[in-house]
Formats: structure tokens, C-alpha cells, sequence
């Protein structure tokens, strides 16, 4: 199996041909989802749900750390967005920063308790985090609205200069989301890709080793655990905007579960772009197959246990033995 | 203190509850360090397999059918209470073999690959039984209530009870007094042991892994008619039941039943004072006791750490 | 004085004392052996000194500083670096990188999003260059668990020797390795002990005494006997309690 680690040649660019694709899609995406059949909505809940699973994916992926209360990054996010329309000035920029602050302040706080923890404990133990998140979103009815939620959340305009616009049309939101989805997947594959990046799969690889040759495992595993909390609640503030509510049901283990599928289907574990794939396949799934089939949910489980165990690498991971020739080595870099 | 007094017992009884709940879940994880997320789809099928039992749902209208509906409730629920087990362990069967390409991963894989097995067992109920809320028959011996200390206790809650500490000794007899028990516990420490007895270490994971579903099946007819039955009931069940094998410690069984009747006088008292709150104490109790033990009350290392 | 010294550690897992009383004095420049029966307390003791286990007693110190208790990748910034006995290397990475997340200049910009991984030409030369010394420089863009067992080993040692350590904690570096390995790695070492202090746990005694200085034995957690090759081979007591008769 082809791994993360397994791209030696990486250079500087970010500006590959899967990055070409990506952004290319991500930006004509409104003039061709109503022609095939599908809506402007979707693209943007598409959007969402791809930073979403990217940023996840630093911590489930790269440095091996499998949350499994990761929606609850996101309903912060969510729930910080809303609250902050509500009760102190409707504006874009404040309202997507106390998204990703409320979600980053979480996120440092339990990456602290939990980046000693290994294996499946860790998981258990962001199990039990995520429940307490979303327990006291359906609890503390009088600030979250308990099991309905924050309801009529606004959309504030945008103001670019001396430019205004109306984010309440679903178009220009989109545009909105999708190069704020462009630019934080910039970053992340830049990040992804540096020695950062790097250090984070040798963490992943071997603890014991990484530690013996002179990294803070723990303060890699912390920083890591939190900036996905970050991104997870810059896409909870979209999303809030998206819904024009937040409400618990996100931070639920089975949201939580559903994006550690969307991220392994796709390939997460082998590739960047796993969760890109991931995602797009789940809501092609909901969507076309949804539209065929009332059971729906039950052929996308079938498919996912089906494919845990034949093909835990995913959907990249087949494109990358298809693509891969036997030689594939790369020239040897820095001899003189 | 004497005001305490019918909560906790009514702590102790949820308590006990909650240990018939992780029991098969425990025996799963101790033995194979697989964590079964499907342990609570199990026990939401054994539930519903025994209402179309008690109900003649498949063959009400045979000549059989009608026989059948004329016995009294309580035959037919003694025959679902083995029929619902049986069958759900044999969805436990087959989700073992499933789960065999995983064996020698990490434990990731196991535990996705149950988590997409709970989502398939949960759309194949929705489908089969339909969304809507039921309830489970049973028979009028033990139905009713009574009062203690100024509160409703329903006897059904103590035989459940009761019946909880008779499968649990039953489970823990079998474990410590039985030749198989003997190879499972083997099989759970040293797998290399086991084949070099002699016995088939593939079958042993199956027998495992049935039983284990069997007595999830097992829990859920029991619980059926305290908590209602509902396609995402697995959800409220398995959290409980994995809440308590890590207070407890992975591989422990008593350190298990300790956590589950701590679990269970957690929410028990906190329900008299702050209902809203009271199962947030569990979550509580697991970040409290992980915090000054990492592996639980009684727990002992293991390959899940890796 | 002493580069590495350790003073009365002693190490408990719950009742069992491993470490009963551990004293050592490593002078700079020296190879020092470590021998003993197994269960001896030998692995123990390198992992203690080295951070992974925090003695119950004693105190450990490095270029006379106190270094007792610090976790492991603090003891690795100071310079202290080791190989393992059971293999503990980046398997799904390549050769090369392997050892370039060891190096110390790699791992000041570790925290870096913007640097390229590979990009930095002094760097991945230093990395080629610590592979050329064990002898693996052919095999750089090969992953780490394509490598055969002695091949492993040697790169065990790469990696310890790219933290560009003052002094190297080897565990039973020749363990599972053929008669030529074993007499290629007695190479290495050869060439290694004229830049690094050198600490190595080994049971084949032929080439433990032909490679150390000093060799310490030890058995039930104590130290029992410390000297030169020549003299211990020459103490009768020694050589029967602990060597097993075999030197």
C-alpha cells in the first residue's frame, strides 16, 4: 500500500495537477451542478464538508490520531457564529473569527487532555469529549436553544473595499465559501507538505522513535489536534451561515462517525486529497442514490464495510495503483 | 441520607442494567480488542427479532400463527427472550467473518469497521420494523409498580435487575469454572498459546464473537420494554456500554461491573437533583477516573494501545 | 570528569526492582560495554538513562549537568542519542528521510509550513553523508521496511548517529546479525569510536572485547564488576557468575 509518506519529491509549489483539478472544480462549480441534474446548494455544503474533512484529516490521517468527536469542532464553530450575530454585532469577519477562536480555545483544551492518550484510548476518549460537547448543546437550552438551536442565524454581507455583497443570494455565498475553502486548502497542503508535515507522519510511523530523535510528540499531537479544531470551526461558521441555524445534531457521534467514513473511503489515510474524494463520494451517494432508493444509507454502509475490508485505503488509494508504474522512483535530490 | 436512600437504589438497579448492557461488549473487547460499535445495532436487533417473536409478526397468519398467538404472553416472551439472543448472535457470526481481513491491523480497522455494520444493522430495522417507536410485550407478573420511600419503583426494573446479576455470575461462571472459559481467557493473553493446545483460533473468535452478540441480543429484550424500541437506539446503548469497559479497564471483568454500577449511582443521584443533567455524569465519571488512571479501575495493558 | 554519569538509580515496576543500584562513569571518547545475563536489568537500565523510564532513585547527569527525570526528546536535543534493540525506525518512510528527520538541523525547522522537505540541499547531503558511512547511500529513496534485517540494523545506527550525538547509546546493535554482518558492523564501529563516546549493551562477547574500552556487568540490577577486557577476562568469578562460562 502507498502511504502519505510516500511522496519524497514534493517541492515548493503547491500548484500540482490535483490542485489544478480541485481548484478548477471548486471555482467553475455553479455553471455546471444545475446542468447535470444536481443544485447551487449542494456545491456549497459540499464545500464546507471538504475543509471540514481536510482539516481532519491532518490529525487522522498525517499524525494518526483517529477522533471520533470531531463534529464537535464544528458545532462550536457553529454555535460561536450564531451567538455571535445574536448577542453581539452582526458582522462576517467577527462571527467566522469567534467561530474559529471559540473552536480553537476547545480544541487546545482537549488536544491537552487527550495528547498522551494512544490508540483506541484516544479515540475513546474524544468519544467522550464529543458526547459532553453535544450533551451540553441539547442541555444549555438557554443559550443554544437546546435541541432545535439557534434558529434564524443571519447572513451579513460581505464588504470588500467599497464593494458590498448580499451573501443571502446562494450564488455569491457560494463564491464566498468556496474560495475560503481554496485558500485554507492551499494552506493545509502547504502544511502538509512542508517538514511540518512530515514530522507529523514520522510521529504517526513511530512515537518512541520520534521522541529518541529529539520531537515533542506531545506538543506536535496538541498544536495538531487544535489547528484541526480551528479549521473544523471555520467550516462550522459557514456552516452556520449555510443553515442559517446551528443546532446539535452536527456535533452527534454519528456526524462525528461520518466524517471519519467520508475521510477513510476516500483515502485519507494515503492521500491529501483522500477526504476530497470522501466527501464528494458521500454526497454524490446521498444525493443520486438518495434520489433512487430510500435506503440509501444502508447500500453507502455496505459500501464502507465493503471496503474496510478489501480496500482500507480508499478511493485514492486505487488511483494511485492504477497510476503508479512499477519504477516509480524519484531521482535522487541534493547530490551535488 | 435516608432521602438518598430510594435513589440509590434506584442507582444500583440502573447500575446493573448497565453491566447486562456492556457485558457482551466487554467479553468482545477483552478477548478480541476489537471494539464492537455494532454492539449496540445487536442490541437493538435481538429486541426487535424478539417483539416479532412475542407478535407472530412473519407467520400470523398460518394455522401455527394463530396457535401461537393464543398462548399466553408470558410463553411467548420466555420463547423470544432465547429466540432474540440467538438470532442477533448469529448476526454476530456473520459480522465476525467480516470482520477477519481486519485481524493484525490496527485497531482502527475493527472499529470502523463495526461502526459501518451498526449503520447497515440500523437501516435494515428502520426498513424492516419501520421509524416509529414500539413496545415490547410482557407478561403480566412482572409488569406493574411500587412504592418505596416516596418513590414509584416498576418491578420490572428489579427483575431486570435480578436478571442482570443472574447473567453476569452465569457469564463470569462460564469465564472462570468452564474449559472454554479457560481457552477464551487464554485466547485473550496469548493467541500463540492457544494454537499450540490445539485448538482453532479462527473458531474461537467466532464462538466469541457470536456470544458476545448473543448476550447484546440478550440485554436488548430485556431493556426493550424499559426503554422502548427505536431504530437509533444502538447509539444510546453502546455509548453506556463503552463509557463503562474504559472506567472499568479494558480486560477487567469486575473492573467493568464496578463502573457500571458507578455509572449507574452516578446517574441515578444526579437524576433526583439535576434530571436534565444526569447523563452527563457519566461522561463525568470517565474523564474524572481517566484522569488519575489512564487505563481505567482495572485495567491492564494492551494491544489497543498501540 | 566524566561526560555521562549515573549515581544509585534504582527502578521499580510495581514490586519488581529491575534496577537495584546502577552506578556508571563513561568517560568522553571511550567505548563502554554493557554485558550481563539476561534479565539482568540491561535494556532497563539504557532505557533510564536515556528518558524513556524515570529512575525512583539517583541521578543521572550529562557534561555535568543533571539530566535525571527530563523526557526523552529533551535528553536527545543534549546530544544523547541511541539505536534500539527491537527495530524502532520510520518503516513507511524512505532511507533517506529516515535519517533526515534525525538530524538536528531538520529538526529546527520541523515546525515549519513553508520549507520545502527535500529542498534543502546541505541538508539532505549531511543525510547522504551519515548514510554513506553505514553503508547505505545506495539504498536512500528505498523504504525503510524494504531493507533487509542487517541492512535495518545498520540504518538503526544512521539515524542515531544523525542527531549528531555527543554520546551513543547502542542496544545489542549486532543481535539477529550473520557472522559477515556482525564483522562489518565491528567495522563501523571501529571507525565511529575516534568521534563519539560510545555505550553499547552486547552479548557477543568476541566483539564486545575486542571493540570496548571499559565493560561493565551487570546482574540483579547491580553493577557487579567494572573494568578493562583484559582483566575481566582474567577474574575467574566474573566470567563464571555472569558470563555463563561463555567468555
Amino acid at each position: 500500500m502507498i502511504t502519505l509518506s510516500d511522496i519524497p519529491r514534493r517541492g515548493g509549489s503547491p500548484f500540482t495537477w490535483p490542485m489544478g483539478l480541485f481548484l478548477a472544480g471548486l471555482a467553475t462549480a455553479p455553471l455546471w451542478l444545475a446542468p447535470i441534474g444536481l443544485y447551487q446548494y449542494l456545491g456549497v455544503e459540499i464545500a464546507i464538508w471538504i475543509l471540514f474533512a481536510l482539516g481532519f484529516n491532518l490529525l487522522f490521517g498525517y499524525i494518526g490520531l483517529h477522533s471520533f468527536g470531531h463534529g464537535a469542532y464544528l458545532g462550536i464553530g457553529a454555535y460561536a457564529f450564531g451567538l455571535f450575530q445574536k448577542n453581539v454585532d452582526v458582522s462576517l469577519w467577527g462571527g467566522l473569527g469567534a467561530a474559529v477562536l471559540a473552536a480553537t480555545l476547545a480544541g487546545a483544551l482537549v488536544g491537552a487532555c487527550l495528547s498522551h492518550r494512544r490508540g483506541i484510548y484516544f479515540a475513546l476518549m474524544s468519544i467522550g469529549f464529543g458526547q459532553l460537547f453535544w450533551f451540553s448543546a441539547i442541555k444549555l437550552r438557554h443559550i443554544t436553544g437546546g435541541e432545535d438551536g439557534l434558529l434564524g442565524i443571519p447572513r451579513p454581507d460581505l464588504v470588500i473595499g467599497g464593494w458590498r455583497f448580499d451573501l443571502n443570494d446562494n450564488a455569491a455565498f457560494y463564491w464566498f465559501v468556496a474560495a475560503i475553502t481554496g485558500l485554507v486548502t492551499l494552506v493545509l497542503w502547504r502544511l502538509a507538505n512542508a517538514p511540518f508535515g512530515r514530522v507529523l507522519q514520522a510521529i504517526r510511523q513511530n512515537e518512541t522513535r520520534a521522541s529518541f530523535v529529539g520531537y515533542d510528540v506531545w506538543r506536535y499531537k496538541w498544536a495538531t489536534f487544535t489547528l484541526s479544531a480551528a479549521v473544523a470551526g471555520l467550516a462550522g461558521g459557514l456552516f452556520a451561515m449555510a443553515q442559517q441555524s446551528a443546532y446539535p445534531d452536527v456535533m452527534s457521534l454519528h456526524q462525528s462517525g461520518l466524517i471519519v467514513m467520508m475521510v477513510l473511503v476516500g483515502g485519507g489515510l494515503v492521500s491529501f486529497w483522500g477526504p476530497v474524494l470522501g466527501v464528494l463520494l458521500y454526497f454524490i451517494a446521498r444525493d443520486v442514490l438518495g434520489g433512487l432508493t430510500e435506503t440509501w444509507l444502508l447500500w453507502y454502509g455496505l459500501m464502507f464495510v465493503v471496503m474496510v475490508m478489501v480496500r482500507p485505503e480508499g478511493v485514492a488509494g486505487l488511483l494511485q495503483g492504477l497510476r503508479r508504474r512499477p519504477d516509480g522512483r524519484p531521482a535522487p535530490l541534493g547530490k551535488a | 441520607m435516608l432521602a438518598l436512600l430510594p435513589h440509590i437504589v434506584n442507582g444500583l438497579t440502573l447500575g446493573l442494567l448497565f453491566a447486562l448492557i456492556a457485558l457482551g461488549f466487554m467479553l468482545i473487547v477483552g478477548v478480541m480488542e476489537v471494539i464492537n460499535l455494532a454492539h449496540g445495532s445487536l442490541f437493538t436487533l435481538g429486541a426487535y427479532l424478539a417483539l416479532s417473536t412475542i407478535g407472530a409478526d412473519w407467520f400470523a397468519g398460518t394455522g401455527f400463527g394463530s396457535w401461537w398467538l393464543g398462548l399466553p404472553v408470558a410463553a411467548r416472551y420466555v420463547v423470544a427472550l432465547a429466540l432474540g439472543p440467538l438470532l442477533a448472535g448469529a448476526a454476530g457470526l456473520l459480522l465476525e467473518l467480516c470482520l477477519r481481513p481486519t485481524y493484525g491491523k490496527a485497531p482502527l480497522y475493527g472499529l470502523l469497521l463495526t461502526f459501518g455494520a451498526a449503520l447497515v444493522i440500523e437501516e435494515v430495522i428502520r426498513l424492516v420494523w419501520g421509524t416509529g417507536e414500539q413496545h415490547l410485550p410482557i407478561p403480566a407478573g412482572i409488569d406493574g409498580a411500587f412504592l418505596l420511600g416516596g418513590l414509584i419503583f416498576s418491578t420490572y426494573k428489579f427483575f431486570a435487575a435480578g436478571f442482570s446479576i443472574v447473567a453476569i455470575l452465569g457469564v463470569w461462571l462460564f469465564l472462570e469454572r468452564t474449559p472454554y472459559g479457560a481457552i477464551i481467557k487464554a485466547g485473550a493473553h496469548d493467541s500463540e498459546m492457544v494454537r499450540a493446545l490445539g485448538y482453532d483460533l479462527s473458531k474461537l473468535r467466532l464462538l466469541v464473537f457470536g456470544f458476545g452478540a448473543a448476550l447484546a441480543g440478550l440485554a436488548g429484550v430485556i431493556m426493550a420494554p424499559i426503554w422502548g424500541l427505536r431504530p437509533h437506539l444502538g447509539i444510546d446503548v453502546v455509548i453506556p456500554a463503552f463509557l463503562i469497559i474504559v472506567i472499568g479497564g479494558v480486560g477487567s471483568f469486575w473492573g467493568a461491573v464496578i463502573a457500571a454500577i458507578l455509572v449507574g449511582l452516578a446517574v441515578g443521584v444526579t437524576g433526583a437533583y439535576a434530571p436534565a443533567w444526569s447523563l452527563l455524569s457519566m461522561y463525568v465519571l470517565l474523564v474524572l477516573v481517566l484522569g488519575f488512571r489512564s487505563r481505567g479501575l482495572l485495567g491492564r495493558k494492551s494491544a489497543l494501545e498501540n | 570528569m566524566a561526560l555521562f554519569t549515573a549515581q544509585n538509580i534504582q527502578k521499580r515496576f510495581g514490586a519488581r526492582v529491575v534496577l537495584e543500584n546502577i552506578s556508571l562513569s563513561i568517560e568522553a571518547g571511550t567505548v563502554h560495554g554493557i554485558m550481563g545475563p539476561n534479565g539482568a536489568g540491561k535494556t532497563t537500565c539504557f532505557h533510564v538513562l536515556t528518558g524513556q523510564h524515570r529512575p525512583d532513585a539517583g541521578r543521572i547527569t550529562f557534561d555535568g549537568q543533571d539530566i535525571t527525570g527530563l523526557p526523552p526528546h529533551r535528553i536527545a536535543r543534549l546530544g544523547i542519542s541511541r539505536s534500539f534493540q527491537i527495530m524502532n525506525l520510520f518503516d513507511d518512510t524512505v532511507v533517506l528521510e529516515n535519517v533526515l528527520l534525525a538530524l538536528p538541523a531538520f529538526r529546527a525547522i520541523g515546525r515549519s509550513p513553508t520549507r520545502k522537505v527535500f529542498g534543502n540541499a546541505a541538508l539532505t547531503d549531511r543525510a547522504l553523508e551519515v548514510l554513506a558511512l553505514v553503508g547505505l547511500e545506495d539504498r536512500a529513496w528505498d523504504k525503510a521496511k524494504a531493507l533487509s534485517y542487517g541492512d535495518r540494523r545498520a540504518l538503526e545506527i544512521a539515524v542515531a548517529l544523525a542527531a549528531e550525538p555527543r554520546i551513543l547509546f547502542l542496544d545489542e546493535p549486532t543481535s539477529g546479525l550473520g557472522a559477515e554482518a556482525t564483522r562489518s558492523l565491528a567495522t563501523l564501529i571501529g571507525r565511529l569510536r575516534s568521534r563519539y563516546t560510545i555505550v553499547m549493551i552486547e552479548h557477543d562477547m568476541r566483539f564486545l572485547f575486542d571493540l570496548a574500552d571499559r565493560i561493565s556487568v551487570i546482574h540483579w540490577g547491580q553493577v557487579i564488576a567494572e573494568d578493562t577486557p583484559a582483566a575481566l577476562q582474567a577474574n575467574k568469578w566474573v566470567a563464571r557468575s555472569a558470563l555463563g562460562g561463555t567468555a
